[in-house]
């Protein structure tokens, strides 16, 4: 029950990453891409910095114990973000959700596979090859 | 010719996506999941801050004359990516991930069909239709593969 309520929630949230895509297409044509990129990294960093004063029990000391490369995120986040404000305009919304869903399965996929970024190792098998194809066929479809 | 660069971008943009969540799950788990959240948007405000500084051409319109309604993509940024990182530790990437996409999918199509949010209007055809039956089957494969291993995990604990 619990489990359903969580993926409910992540489902919302996947809807809403498509609607942070159809506001950024528009808003990047009229004050430019990286504009529109920065005003969501700006707005969500200090409303995050906002809610992190009345988190009980703060561990930002933490965050500087962990090894290095586990504090990329956030030079990984932009580069999605920009890709998105740079593509929705040209081909629209759905497609490029299912150019990104590509992506992000594919690479999933190899980082699984191989353990990546120490993440436990998951082989491949005919299942997610197929769905692999699947996508890739609906690519081309939209 | 713009169109298959923009599909070579969108895929790399999705593998980002995909090492993001994996790293930031990670990083959600040792030190809290609004502290990770935190550090991910305050280096990407400071990086796209840096670009455009240096390399945005100069625009008619700012974002301070713009509606203020088109400003509020973040909110659903933040929203995703506090929910990407409570979740993934509880219900496994798979399973999360799958429902991250259908949201996104059923979305996407909403707002091209209508146009909404002043985007063009492109309305779903006999393919899109196609299309989506395909994705649909595609996430139902992704949660088949993660069941069968679940229970080959636990055919053999340890």
């Amino acid at each position: 029950m619990q489990h359903a309520l969580i993926l409910l929630g992540v489902l919302i949230a996947g809807m809403g990453l498509s609607v942070e895509a159809g506001l950024l297409g528009p808003l990047g044509e009229q004050v430019g891409h990286l504009s529109a990129t920065l005003s969501i990294f700006m707005v969500g960093a200090l409303l995050l910095s906002l809610a992190l004063v009345f988190v009980p029990r703060r561990q930002l000391g933490a965050l500087f114990k962990q090894p290095r490369w586990l504090l990329t995120g956030g030079i990984l986040g932009p580069v999605y973000v920009i890709v998105l404000t740079l593509a929705t305009p040209v081909v629209g919304v759905g497609m490029t959700m299912v150019g990104i869903l590509s992506g992000q399965i594919a690479a999933s996929m190899a980082i699984d596979h191989f353990g990546w970024l120490g993440s436990e190792e998951r082989k491949v098998d005919g299942y997610r090859v197929a769905a692999l194809v699947m996508i890739l066929v609906a690519l081309w479809l939209m | 010719m713009v169109l298959p660069l923009i599909f070579i971008l969108l895929l790399v943009g999705g593998a980002v996506l995909a090492a993001q969540s994996s790293i930031n799950g990670r990083l959600g788990a040792k030190t809290g999941i609004i502290e990770s959240a935190w550090l991910t948007f305050i280096m990407g405000a400071v990086l796209t801050f840096l670009l455009m500084f240096f390399f945005e051409p100069v625009q008619q319109a700012t974002l301070f004359s713009v509606p203020k309604w088109q400003l509020t993509g973040a909110l659903f940024g933040v929203v995703y990516m506090l929910a990407i990182v409570f979740a993934v530790p509880r219900v496994g990437t798979a399973a999360a991930t799958v429902a991250v996409i259908s949201g996104q999918l059923v979305m996407s199509l909403l707002i091209d069909h209508f146009g909404w949010l002043n985007n063009a209007q492109l309305p779903l055809g006999a393919s899109r239709y196609i299309a989506m039956a395909l994705l649909l089957g595609a996430i139902v494969l992704l949660y088949l593969s993660h069941q069968r291993r679940n229970r080959r995990m636990a055919a053999q604990p340890g």
